[in-house]
């Protein structure tokens, strides 16, 4: 076997023992980002999931002119349903209505009045896929065409306004991620040119001998991402405690699924990474 | 096998290389002679392309310094073995550790390792001290690990650099006499040092520097 990768691997566990005090603060380092990071995908997570919960649950109502007799709804039906986008449409009768408002309000409108003045009523849902208000809409003038629409009930002012905090939302916490991330980076890569700069009569000798850059740099790049998964794996035991605690004390409340944890492992091998490159490349220019 | 032709080498006022002619043979034992600051170190620096001449050139066993690619430096390299003053040994380790590293960085065949290492601590007289870290040795055996990591990989040359300035007389002794062993075999060697008494009474090739200039 060539002994330079062993070489590599043996180099990179000895490094972290050698700068113990260096490699303990790039690794809390990573720590302490990845768990604000997980923090913003976690809110993220709920907040998305909260408002796709309410998007889902957007339902039109379609009340049918009150004119229509039974055999016109019946094809009314027919051709709401062949609308794309649309999962179910229920029929309500007026009778249906009445008995309903009768639930809501306590109160017969056949005590007050003697005919019965609600229309009788479609309620459609929307397929997920088609429940952001642009798709909704396009669903609305598709009904719009049709004979024996009296009105189209949609609650859109809250879904638009939902639409545009989710996005405006979004953009911030990829902005809050992202500069969380550079400064992580950023951290480790001065810790770790601390480690090379400690270790330069290493790398001194090394290019004497006439061992390539390449061959320099890949136990400083081993040891980056050994502080990276091992502050990532820090991380996940973090989180897995906090939920679990969470989940004994509030049950029922589901804070995120259990993809965050490769998540966590993947930005911190990410981290550790790229500190270790960036910091090579500026010991390493000559 | 080494030429430097007219080389400049100015990187400060007063300091570098002014203009150095030289050349060593296969086999040749020759020594850079010069006070402080004259450029002895920058003349080896130039052979073994860690700096780089403004002007003029250099010849090192068919690489050019006109057109060698950076990436190529470290193969030129372990065609040298380079010695220092201060040793350059990596303290946190054995002897063995030490000569082997020059093997392991240049992604040398693992089984082949410890045999060839133990072949040069032989021939440096270092068997019996191979498990000792560098701190629990003389002056001397510093040096003379260092000289067998020069050697593992079997240079053409040898690149002295005051490599007996910190030793005492008896130590520097030893560590000549190994030198001239080791040229005896064939390998060339250019030893720099401030020291005229070491090549009193040699019949051995002198080159004088002073402020940069060779002659």
């Amino acid at each position: 076997m060539n002994s330079g990768y062993l070489y590599t691997i043996v180099e990179g566990f000895r490094g972290l023992k050698r700068a113990k005090f260096s490699t303990s603060v790039s690794i809390f380092t990573i720590f302490i980002t990845l768990i604000l990071i997980a923090i913003l995908l976690i809110f993220i997570f709920n907040v998305h999931r909260i408002v796709s919960q309410i998007q889902a649950r957007m339902e039109l109502e379609i009340f049918i002119d009150n004119s229509f007799v039974q055999q016109q709804i019946d094809n009314l039906q027919q051709q709401i349903v062949r609308i794309e986008g649309i999962e179910s449409v229920r029929f309500v009768s007026k009778e249906e209505a009445a008995e309903f408002i009768k639930q809501q309000f306590g109160s017969d409108v056949f005590k007050i009045l003697d005919d019965n003045p609600l229309p009788a009523s479609f309620q459609i849902k929307l397929l997920p896929s088609y429940s952001s208000t642009k798709a909704a809409q396009k669903i609305i003038d598709e009904l719009l065409k049709l004979d024996g629409i009296d009105d189209i009930l949609y609650r859109h002012d809250l879904l638009v306004l939902l639409e545009k905090y989710m996005h405006i939302f979004l953009i911030i916490m990829i902005g809050v991620g992202s500069i969380l991330a550079l400064g992580s980076i950023i951290l480790v890569s001065n810790t770790i040119k601390l480690i090379i700069y400690s270790r330069r009569n290493l790398i001194d000798i090394m290019k004497l001998v006439g061992a390539t850059r390449s061959f320099i740099r890949r136990p400083f790049i081993v040891e980056g991402i050994l502080q990276g998964i091992t502050g990532g794996a820090l991380a996940i035991i973090f989180f897995y405690v906090l939920f679990k605690i969470v989940k004994l004390e509030i049950p029922g409340l589901i804070l995120i699924d259990e993809r965050i944890y490769p998540i966590l492992l993947f930005f911190g091998v990410l981290f550790g990474f790229i500190g270790s490159l960036l910091a090579m490349r500026k010991f390493l220019k000559e | 096998m080494i030429q430097l032709s007219n080389v400049v080498a100015k990187y400060s006022e007063g300091e570098g290389l002014a203009q150095v002619n030289l050349t060593v043979r296969p086999g040749e034992f020759a020594y850079l002679i010069g006070p402080s600051g004259a450029g002895k170190s920058s003349v080896l620096k130039i052979i073994y392309m860690d700096i780089f001449p403004q002007s003029g050139f250099v010849k090192v066993d068919g690489h050019s310094s006109f057109n060698l690619k950076r990436k190529h430096i470290p193969l030129l390299r372990r065609k040298l073995g380079i010695i220092f003053q201060d040793f350059k040994l990596l303290t946190d380790r054995t002897v063995m550790e030490n000569v082997a590293f020059a093997l392991h960085v240049t992604n040398a065949r693992r089984k082949n390792i410890k045999k060839k290492v133990l072949r040069v601590l032989a021939e440096v007289g270092l068997s019996h001290k191979r498990n000792k870290i560098p701190n629990q040795l003389s002056g001397g055996e510093q040096q003379r690990v260092a000289i067998a990591r020069a050697l593992i990989n079997e240079p053409i040359i040898l690149l002295a650099d005051e490599a007996t300035g910190n030793l005492d007389p008896e130590s520097e002794e030893e560590i000549i006499q190994l030198l001239e062993k080791i040229n005896s075999k064939g390998t060339a060697i250019l030893m720099a040092t401030h020291d005229d008494k070491l090549v009193r009474g040699k019949n051995r090739k002198i080159i004088k520097i002073k402020e940069g200039r060779t002659y």
